[in-house]
Protein backbone atom coordinates (compact mmCIF):
# COMPACT_ATOMS: atom_id res chain seq x y z
CA UNK A 1 0.00 0.00 0.00
CA UNK A 2 2.48 2.60 -1.14
CA UNK A 3 1.23 6.49 -0.42
CA UNK A 4 3.41 7.73 -3.13
CA UNK A 5 2.68 7.23 -6.90
CA UNK A 6 5.78 7.27 -8.28
CA UNK A 7 6.48 5.23 -11.36
CA UNK A 8 10.24 4.98 -10.39
CA UNK A 9 12.23 1.42 -10.98
CA UNK A 10 12.78 1.08 -7.29
CA UNK A 11 8.78 0.69 -6.77
CA UNK A 12 8.27 -2.77 -8.05
CA UNK A 13 4.73 -3.56 -6.72
CA UNK A 14 3.22 -2.80 -3.38
CA UNK A 15 4.29 -6.23 -2.57
CA UNK A 16 7.71 -5.56 -1.95
CA UNK A 17 6.59 -2.08 0.66
CA UNK A 18 7.10 -4.62 3.64
CA UNK A 19 5.72 -2.32 6.41
CA UNK A 20 6.26 -2.67 10.45
CA UNK A 21 2.71 -3.84 10.42
CA UNK A 22 3.13 -6.03 8.34
CA UNK A 23 5.57 -7.70 10.15
CA UNK A 24 4.24 -6.75 14.05
CA UNK A 25 0.75 -8.99 12.49
CA UNK A 26 2.94 -12.30 11.63
CA UNK A 27 5.05 -11.80 14.72
CA UNK A 28 1.59 -11.66 17.04
CA UNK A 29 0.26 -14.66 15.13
CA UNK A 30 3.50 -16.27 15.34
CA UNK A 31 3.34 -16.12 18.72
CA UNK A 32 0.01 -17.31 19.16
CA UNK A 33 2.18 -20.96 17.89
CA UNK A 34 4.02 -20.56 20.74
CA UNK A 35 3.29 -22.58 23.93
CA UNK A 36 2.03 -20.31 26.95
CA UNK A 37 4.10 -21.63 29.15
CA UNK A 38 7.31 -19.16 27.34
CA UNK A 39 5.00 -16.24 26.38
CA UNK A 40 2.02 -14.74 28.05
CA UNK A 41 -0.31 -14.12 25.16
CA UNK A 42 -1.94 -11.60 26.67
CA UNK A 43 1.27 -9.68 27.03
CA UNK A 44 3.03 -7.49 24.07
CA UNK A 45 6.32 -9.46 24.18
CA UNK A 46 8.70 -7.90 21.74
CA UNK A 47 9.23 -9.07 18.57
CA UNK A 48 12.67 -10.31 19.16
CA UNK A 49 11.31 -12.26 22.15
CA UNK A 50 9.34 -13.76 20.17
CA UNK A 51 11.61 -15.14 17.39
CA UNK A 52 13.99 -16.29 19.96
CA UNK A 53 11.21 -18.42 21.61
CA UNK A 54 10.59 -19.71 18.42
CA UNK A 55 13.64 -20.66 17.88
CA UNK A 56 14.15 -22.34 20.76
CA UNK A 57 11.04 -24.06 20.71
CA UNK A 58 11.61 -25.14 17.09
CA UNK A 59 14.85 -26.82 18.23
CA UNK A 60 13.26 -28.61 21.13
CA UNK A 61 10.79 -29.94 18.69
CA UNK A 62 13.81 -31.11 16.48
CA UNK A 63 15.10 -32.46 20.02
CA UNK A 64 11.82 -34.43 20.60
CA UNK A 65 11.86 -36.01 16.63
CA UNK A 66 15.26 -37.07 17.52
CA UNK A 67 14.57 -38.72 20.91
CA UNK A 68 11.42 -39.96 19.22
CA UNK A 69 13.59 -41.47 16.55
CA UNK A 70 15.89 -43.22 18.88
CA UNK A 71 12.80 -44.91 20.52
CA UNK A 72 11.35 -45.89 17.42
CA UNK A 73 14.31 -47.13 16.17
CA UNK A 74 14.61 -49.58 18.70
CA UNK A 75 10.82 -50.04 18.71
CA UNK A 76 11.34 -51.31 15.31
CA UNK A 77 14.24 -53.74 15.68
CA UNK A 78 12.19 -56.00 17.42
CA UNK A 79 8.92 -55.59 15.57
CA UNK A 80 8.33 -56.67 12.02
CA UNK A 81 6.21 -54.10 9.75
CA UNK A 82 3.06 -56.00 9.85
CA UNK A 83 2.31 -55.45 13.48
CA UNK A 84 3.90 -51.86 13.22
CA UNK A 85 1.23 -51.32 10.79
CA UNK A 86 -1.50 -53.49 12.38
CA UNK A 87 -0.51 -50.91 15.32
CA UNK A 88 -0.89 -47.60 13.34
CA UNK A 89 -4.62 -48.54 12.05
CA UNK A 90 -5.62 -49.34 16.22
CA UNK A 91 -4.11 -45.83 16.70
CA UNK A 92 -6.07 -44.23 13.97
CA UNK A 93 -9.21 -45.57 14.58
CA UNK A 94 -9.13 -44.57 18.49
CA UNK B 1 -1.32 -26.98 24.73
CA UNK B 2 -2.35 -29.31 21.72
CA UNK B 3 -5.55 -30.16 22.75
CA UNK B 4 -6.65 -27.03 23.87
CA UNK B 5 -5.59 -26.06 20.73
CA UNK B 6 -7.31 -28.24 18.26
CA UNK B 7 -10.45 -26.73 19.58
CA UNK B 8 -9.32 -23.63 18.51
CA UNK B 9 -8.25 -24.83 14.98
CA UNK B 10 -11.86 -24.80 13.72
CA UNK B 11 -12.84 -20.89 15.41
CA UNK B 12 -9.88 -19.55 13.86
CA UNK B 13 -11.41 -19.65 10.09
CA UNK B 14 -13.49 -16.36 10.68
CA UNK B 15 -10.40 -14.17 10.95
CA UNK B 16 -9.67 -12.24 8.07
CA UNK B 17 -6.65 -14.14 5.99
CA UNK B 18 -4.13 -11.94 5.37
CA UNK B 19 -1.20 -13.41 2.79
CA UNK B 20 -0.41 -16.67 4.76
CA UNK B 21 -1.31 -15.97 7.99
CA UNK B 22 0.12 -18.25 10.61
CA UNK B 23 -3.37 -19.08 11.49
CA UNK B 24 -3.49 -21.16 8.33
CA UNK B 25 -0.70 -23.39 9.63
CA UNK B 26 -2.52 -24.43 12.36
CA UNK B 27 -5.80 -25.04 10.84
CA UNK B 28 -3.72 -26.96 8.13
CA UNK B 29 -1.73 -29.19 10.58
CA UNK B 30 -4.32 -29.56 13.79
CA UNK B 31 -6.67 -31.58 11.63
CA UNK B 32 -6.59 -35.32 12.03
CA UNK B 33 -6.42 -35.54 8.14
CA UNK B 34 -2.42 -34.33 7.68
CA UNK B 35 -2.21 -36.65 10.65
CA UNK B 36 -3.57 -39.30 9.02
CA UNK B 37 -1.54 -38.68 5.98
CA UNK B 38 1.91 -38.78 7.32
CA UNK B 39 1.17 -42.13 9.10
CA UNK B 40 0.93 -43.39 5.54
CA UNK B 41 3.67 -41.93 4.35
CA UNK B 42 5.89 -42.23 7.39
CA UNK B 43 5.41 -46.33 7.37
CA UNK B 44 6.21 -46.01 3.91
CA UNK B 45 9.73 -44.00 4.11
CA UNK B 46 10.07 -46.67 7.80
CA UNK B 47 9.53 -49.47 5.11
CA UNK B 48 12.01 -48.38 2.54
CA UNK B 49 14.49 -47.57 4.87
CA UNK B 50 14.30 -50.99 6.46
CA UNK B 51 16.70 -52.22 3.82
CA UNK B 52 19.23 -54.91 4.94
CA UNK B 53 20.10 -53.92 8.33
CA UNK B 54 17.34 -52.54 10.70
CA UNK B 55 16.57 -48.74 10.61
CA UNK B 56 18.79 -46.77 12.93
CA UNK B 57 17.80 -43.33 14.92
CA UNK B 58 19.31 -41.94 12.03
CA UNK B 59 17.40 -43.50 9.06
CA UNK B 60 14.47 -43.11 11.29
CA UNK B 61 14.84 -39.67 11.59
CA UNK B 62 15.46 -38.77 7.53
CA UNK B 63 12.49 -41.28 7.53
CA UNK B 64 10.59 -38.83 9.60
CA UNK B 65 11.72 -36.04 7.67
CA UNK B 66 10.62 -37.02 4.08
CA UNK B 67 6.99 -38.33 5.22
CA UNK B 68 6.78 -34.43 6.65
CA UNK B 69 7.57 -33.05 3.33
CA UNK B 70 5.57 -35.25 1.62
CA UNK B 71 2.70 -34.28 3.15
CA UNK B 72 3.23 -30.89 2.97
CA UNK B 73 3.06 -31.46 -0.45
CA UNK B 74 5.97 -28.92 -1.48
CA UNK B 75 4.17 -26.71 -0.62
CA UNK B 76 6.13 -24.53 1.57
CA UNK B 77 9.65 -23.93 1.18
CA UNK B 78 11.12 -25.44 3.94
CA UNK B 79 9.51 -28.85 2.49
CA UNK B 80 11.07 -28.43 -0.60
CA UNK B 81 14.27 -27.87 0.83
CA UNK B 82 13.93 -31.32 2.70
CA UNK B 83 12.61 -33.07 -0.55
CA UNK B 84 15.86 -31.47 -2.44
CA UNK B 85 17.85 -32.23 -0.64
CA UNK B 86 17.22 -36.54 -0.08
CA UNK B 87 17.31 -36.39 -4.28
CA UNK B 88 20.67 -34.60 -4.22
CA UNK B 89 21.64 -37.10 -2.07
CA UNK B 90 20.24 -39.86 -4.31
CA UNK B 91 21.70 -38.12 -7.28
CA UNK B 92 18.75 -38.30 -8.83
CA UNK B 93 17.60 -35.65 -11.57
CA UNK B 94 19.53 -33.03 -9.78
CA UNK B 95 19.08 -30.08 -12.89
CA UNK B 96 15.20 -30.88 -13.07
CA UNK B 97 14.66 -30.54 -9.20
CA UNK B 98 16.88 -27.42 -9.69
CA UNK B 99 14.45 -25.70 -11.99
CA UNK B 100 11.34 -25.65 -9.57
CA UNK B 101 10.29 -22.37 -9.80
CA UNK B 102 12.04 -20.47 -6.58
CA UNK B 103 10.63 -17.54 -6.79
CA UNK B 104 12.41 -15.09 -4.93
CA UNK B 105 10.26 -11.46 -4.59
CA UNK B 106 13.01 -9.32 -4.29
CA UNK B 107 16.83 -10.04 -5.29
CA UNK B 108 17.59 -8.38 -1.75
CA UNK B 109 15.84 -8.82 1.51
CA UNK B 110 14.37 -5.56 2.17
CA UNK B 111 13.49 -6.28 5.52
CA UNK B 112 16.27 -8.44 7.27
CA UNK B 113 17.39 -8.45 10.81
CA UNK B 114 19.24 -10.49 12.96
CA UNK B 115 16.59 -12.16 15.05
CA UNK B 116 15.00 -13.16 11.75
CA UNK B 117 18.37 -15.10 11.22
CA UNK B 118 18.54 -16.69 13.92
CA UNK B 119 14.70 -18.47 12.89
CA UNK B 120 16.52 -19.01 9.54
CA UNK B 121 18.78 -20.90 10.51
CA UNK B 122 16.71 -23.86 11.93
CA UNK B 123 14.07 -23.77 9.33
CA UNK B 124 15.29 -26.12 6.36
CA UNK B 125 15.94 -23.82 3.25
CA UNK B 126 15.31 -20.66 4.91
CA UNK B 127 17.87 -18.98 5.79
CA UNK B 128 18.39 -15.78 3.44
CA UNK B 129 14.55 -14.84 3.61
CA UNK B 130 12.85 -11.97 3.83
CA UNK B 131 10.89 -11.57 7.28
CA UNK B 132 7.84 -11.82 5.95
CA UNK B 133 8.44 -14.51 4.42
CA UNK B 134 10.79 -16.23 6.47
CA UNK B 135 8.09 -15.72 9.39
CA UNK B 136 4.98 -17.53 7.49
CA UNK B 137 7.80 -20.27 7.22
CA UNK B 138 8.41 -20.74 10.81
CA UNK B 139 4.61 -20.69 11.70
CA UNK B 140 3.91 -23.82 8.77
CA UNK B 141 7.12 -25.28 9.90
CA UNK B 142 6.14 -24.90 13.94
CA UNK B 143 2.53 -26.38 13.25
CA UNK B 144 4.60 -29.30 11.24
CA UNK B 145 7.48 -30.38 13.57
CA UNK B 146 4.22 -30.09 16.48
CA UNK B 147 2.52 -32.71 13.70
CA UNK B 148 4.98 -34.80 13.78
CA UNK B 149 6.59 -34.85 17.31
CA UNK B 150 2.74 -35.84 17.98
CA UNK B 151 2.70 -38.88 15.22
CA UNK B 152 5.79 -40.11 16.06
CA UNK B 153 5.50 -40.23 19.69
CA UNK B 154 1.53 -42.04 18.73
CA UNK B 155 3.20 -44.82 16.64
CA UNK B 156 5.99 -45.07 19.52
CA UNK B 157 3.33 -45.47 22.13
CA UNK B 158 1.42 -48.07 19.52
CA UNK B 159 3.85 -50.11 18.90
CA UNK B 160 4.90 -50.56 22.74
CA UNK B 161 1.66 -51.37 23.64
CA UNK B 162 1.44 -53.99 20.30
CA UNK B 163 4.93 -55.13 21.99
CA UNK B 164 3.91 -56.08 25.45
CA UNK B 165 0.94 -57.95 24.02
CA UNK B 166 3.07 -59.96 22.10
CA UNK B 167 6.27 -61.45 23.79
CA UNK B 168 7.27 -63.58 21.02
CA UNK B 169 8.78 -60.17 19.49
CA UNK B 170 11.70 -60.12 22.17
CA UNK B 171 13.40 -63.59 20.91
CA UNK B 172 14.82 -61.28 17.87
CA UNK B 173 16.32 -58.90 20.27
CA UNK B 174 19.97 -60.51 21.71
Amino acid sequence: MSSRRSRSRQQTSSASRITEDQINDLVSKLQTLLPEAHIRSGDRVSAARVLQETCNYIRNLHREVDDLSERLSELLSTTDMSSAQAAIIRSLLM
Amino acid sequence: MLASASIEAGSTSGKKQRTGSPNQAQIKWRTGAQERIYNRRLIEALRAARGAARPGAHAVKEAADSALALTARGQSRWSRAILTSRLRRRKLLVKAVGRIRRRRRSPVPSKRDPAAMKVGRVVPGCRSLPAPTLLEEAADYVAALEMQVKAMRALADALSSARIASPESEAAES
